[in-house]
């Protein structure tokens, strides 16, 4: 064995639900390992019983966010040399929600949020024939492009100061979604949008710490997208469209 | 009730509840709501016929011709047809912001063995947004959601003859739940994860289809296995491990070189990297045999000549991902091998997705016969939503005019209950060994070149192999939110799978499609073609081979003029671009 595959990293894992702790357990460092291999090691080869989520392994489908190290991340696609100090980790659920079980968080309210910001699209009234016309480079749909990719993973949610102040407060990822409807020419209720979030919980409760922007690992900028929307609210409100 | 949030469950939820606003909907899932499955990881796009110059003939074709004259016709005609109308739907009524050309007009992209640009994608992460939009539009439905809940058996009346409901885990709790439907859609997608390399969601375990054969519900073409080309290969104990590096690499003129730095593609085709997947993956899976491999065990792909600006430009998301696990794809080599990506075959069904068994329905990768013996890239999403929006309304009429709650067979749920507790009442024992030994004989035995004593062998392991699970446990550990305990029950299900799998592709003597016999490489008079249908019996299973039936084209016919399955030799370098 090679000295680079007998080298072990020192992982503290929280267990247990709201109350719980962290129990440290050691993992053969390889190269090429995600903090989600060192998560499945753990439960594959030495505790059976831990609790985590993840689905598509790739970054696609936002399953598998933990606080890795204290910040906010994507496990499947975080390399464990990017990361590490020293040959430490520290492995914890997702801030700002329940805790179901050890690294898994409940999301039922993240998602609870996203339907009261209204995020859905609105089929116009009248529906067009085929498809709309609707140019890449107008600046409404670069607007909606901008923000559209997110995987709804949680990480801006669980790194927003405002939601741990204000457990309404919709947070980045429903209000991301919120800009990109707005900005979407072919909806039906574009002011509805800005309804939903125009309330004390909604955009203007933001107060741009920007850290939504700064840990989403999709490269997304809700910070820029809940500033559009906060000037959107006030121009509507000055035409008396709200 | 409705399994699976896909693309085919969640369509069917909003059909269903369209078509009858009465009904109570639920939808089931192993994970949450529209964060497992396949949809969501489609990088390519979706078939559909509706640029000028394309034609429903035009994409029928390319799908028979593809499916290597075996798809069931009726079928594969509602997809194309099918496939129109739901494009629509998602863009105007769901919300999907798909790509435009320039003025503004709906792009659409060129796919490997088609013979018009006809995949209408959102960038390389189409799945994403088709799956987000469909998951909003859930969430606003109130449908009713069992997350976390993992179904295990799909239980009878005492008479056997209809569906009365499904057992399920809550996962949380570790707790049995059996829920009675009047209707129950079988959405929860196919997934060969049996093998060492796969890329589909790690939840999926081929549970539809494994509840399916234990229901003595009849399957068909489960031979019919596709192997991408180019998976990556990360490291032996890493989940990227597998995933797809997308087609388009080749397509924009990628190269493959084996261990020895050498390019091989040219000696087994023409078209040289731009032939098709199977042709490819066979070629890739030869130097491997004959030991013409990378450190890891595969063969590289190579970008570099194209120039490293060009391809991170254009291979945006493929170089990322790459590049988070350490390997630099635009400018050095990246190691690739085959990697096990779809089940054509699965559960027999009608039209609306009614099946053998009232009041069961099923749609999208747990059903057979729409593809055939290989499917075209971009076909996989047309399916399921096209498939899932027709089952929703045919089930919700169902269970409004015929479907009443059925008494449920108790000895069966009993003996569901047993078969999934079994572990508890076992030593704890180490299933990753096992794990180790499917993956293994699987890749090996009835992978990408299977021959008569492989087979043979490969079925009296997989059958070894089910008794070593059955008797390996967990021991005293607790049921609630248990991922082991989960994971048993996976490999439960991948082994009763494979081994359908392995039987049938047995019973296969010919090449087809994505099935390859080195002792039968050729492939039989397309006239002649039949279709397996397999069937659990006890702990037997039966298989017939039945005639296709050409109800729309006979071989040697087509409804098109010029060559169907190809791009126009003028654009053949166009062949090969990004798949799902």
């Amino acid at each position: 064995m090679s000295e680079a595959t007998m080298r072990e990293l020192e992982v503290a894992v929280w267990r247990g639900g709201d109350s719980g702790g962290f129990v440290t357990y050691r993992v053969p460092e390889r190269a090429d390992q995600t903090v989600l291999d060192v998560v499945t090691f753990i439960q594959r080869r030495i505790d059976p019983t831990l609790a985590y989520r993840y689905s598509c392994r790739v970054g696609m489908c936002g399953s598998c966010a933990m606080t890795v190290n204290g910040r906010p991340r994507w496990t499947c696609r975080t390399h464990v040399a990017t990361v590490a100090k020293g040959g430490r980790l520290s492995l914890a659920p997702l801030a700002n929600m329940p805790v179901i079980r050890d690294l898994v968080a409940d999301m039922t309210e993240f998602f609870d949020k996203w339907r009261r910001a209204k995020g859905r699209f609105v089929p116009a009234k009248e529906s067009p024939k085929g498809f709309a016309r609707v140019p890449p480079a107008d600046p409404k749909r670069r607007a909606a492009d901008a923000g559209i990719e997110c995987i709804n993973c949680g990480i801006c949610y669980a790194a927003c100061d405002v939601v741990r102040w204000n457990p309404d407060y919709l947070g980045p990822a429903a209000l991301n979604r919120a800009w990109t409807l707005y900005n979407d020419v072919r909806d039906g209720d574009r002011l509805g949008h800005l309804l939903a979030v125009a309330g004390d919980a909604g955009c203007h409760a933001c107060h741009s710490h920007q850290n939504c922007m700064e840990f989403c690992p999709k490269g997304l900028n809700p910070t820029a997208s809940i500033a559009g929307l906060k000037r959107a609210v006030a121009g509507a409100y000055l035409k008396g469209e709200l | 009730m409705i399994l699976g949030s896909g693309g085919a469950g969640l369509f069917a939820a909003l059909h269903a509840r369209r078509a009858r606003p009465d009904l109570g909907i639920t939808i089931a899932v192993k994970g949450l709501i529209g964060k497992t499955g396949c949809t969501r990881m489609v990088q390519g796009g979706y078939n559909v016929a509706i640029a000028e110059g394309d034609s429903v003939e035009r994409h029928f074709m390319d799908t028979i011709v593809g499916g290597a004259w075996l798809p069931r016709q009726d079928l594969a005609w509602k997809l194309v047809t099918g496939a129109k109308e739901r494009v629509v739907e998602l863009e105007n009524e769901i919300g999907c912001f798909f790509d435009r050309n320039p003025d503004g007009t709906m792009h659409q992209k060129a796919f490997a063995g088609q013979s018009f640009d006809r995949t209408v994608h959102k960038g390389d992460l189409t799945g994403i947004e088709i799956i987000n939009r469909l998951m909003e539009q859930v969430l606003a439905a109130d449908i009713g959601r069992l997350e976390d809940h993992r179904a295990i058996a799909l239980i009878k009346t005492a008479q056997g003859d209809a569906l009365a409901g499904v057992l399920m885990i809550d996962m949380r709790s570790g707790d049995f739940v059996f829920v009675e439907a009047k209707a129950v859609l079988l959405a929860t997608g196919g997934g060969p994860t049996m093998y060492r390399y796969h890329t589909p969601s790690g939840d999926k375990s081929c549970d539809g289809l494994a509840m399916a054969l234990r229901a003595g519900i009849e399957l068909r073409d489960m031979e019919m296995v596709q192997f991408h080309p180019t998976g990556l290969l990360a490291g032996p104990e890493t989940r990227m491990t597998g995933t797809v590096l997308e087609e388009g690499l080749r397509g924009a003129g990628g190269r493959l070189l084996g261990g020895d730095g050498k390019r091989f593609m040219a000696g087994y085709s023409p078209a040289a990297e731009r032939a098709t997947r199977d042709i490819v993956s066979r070629a890739i899976y030869q130097e491997m045999r004959e030991g013409n491999t990378t450190p890891g065990g595969g063969v590289y792909i190579d970008m570099s000549h194209l120039g490293a600006d060009r391809v991170r430009a254009e291979f945006k998301g493929m170089v990322e991902r790459c590049a988070d696990c350490g390997f630099d794809l635009a400018g050095g080599r990246v190691e690739v091998v085959p990697t096990a990506h779809y089940l054509m075959g699965g559960v027999c069904f009608e039209a609306d997705g009614s099946t053998g068994l009232p009041g069961l329905f099923a749609a999208g990768e747990d059903t057979g016969g729409v593809h055939g013996a290989n499917r075209l890239g971009g076909n996989g999403v047309a399916n399921s939503t096209v498939y899932g929006g027709l089952a929703g309304v045919a089930m919700a009429s169902w269970a409004a005019n015929e479907g009443g709650f059925r008494d449920a067979d108790g000895v069966a749920i009993d003996e569901a209950v047993g078969r999934a507790r079994r572990p508890f009442s076992r030593p704890a024992g180490d299933i990753n060994h096992l794990r180790q030994r499917l993956y293994d004989l699987m890749w090996e035995d009835v992978g990408i070149i299977r021959d008569r004593n492989r087979l043979r062998r490969a079925i009296a392991a997989l059958d070894e192999l089910g008794g070593a699970l059955a008797g390996t446990g967990l021991g005293g550990q607790a049921p609630a939110f248990n991922l082991t305990w989960q994971d048993w029950l996976d490999l439960d299900s991948l082994i009763t799978v494979g081994k359908a799998i392995a039987a049938t592709a047995l019973a296969r003597a010919e090449s087809r499609g994505a099935h390859f016999r080195e002792d039968f490489p050729e492939t039989g008079d397309h006239a002649q073609a039949r279709y397996s249908v397999t069937r659990m019996r006890g702990k037997n299973l039966d298989i017939a081979m039945e005639a296709v039936d050409f109800s729309i084209v006979k071989p040697g016919e087509s409804l098109i003029e010029d060559d169907a399955g190809a791009p126009p030799a003028s654009r053949s370098g166009t062949e090969g671009r990004p798949e799902s």
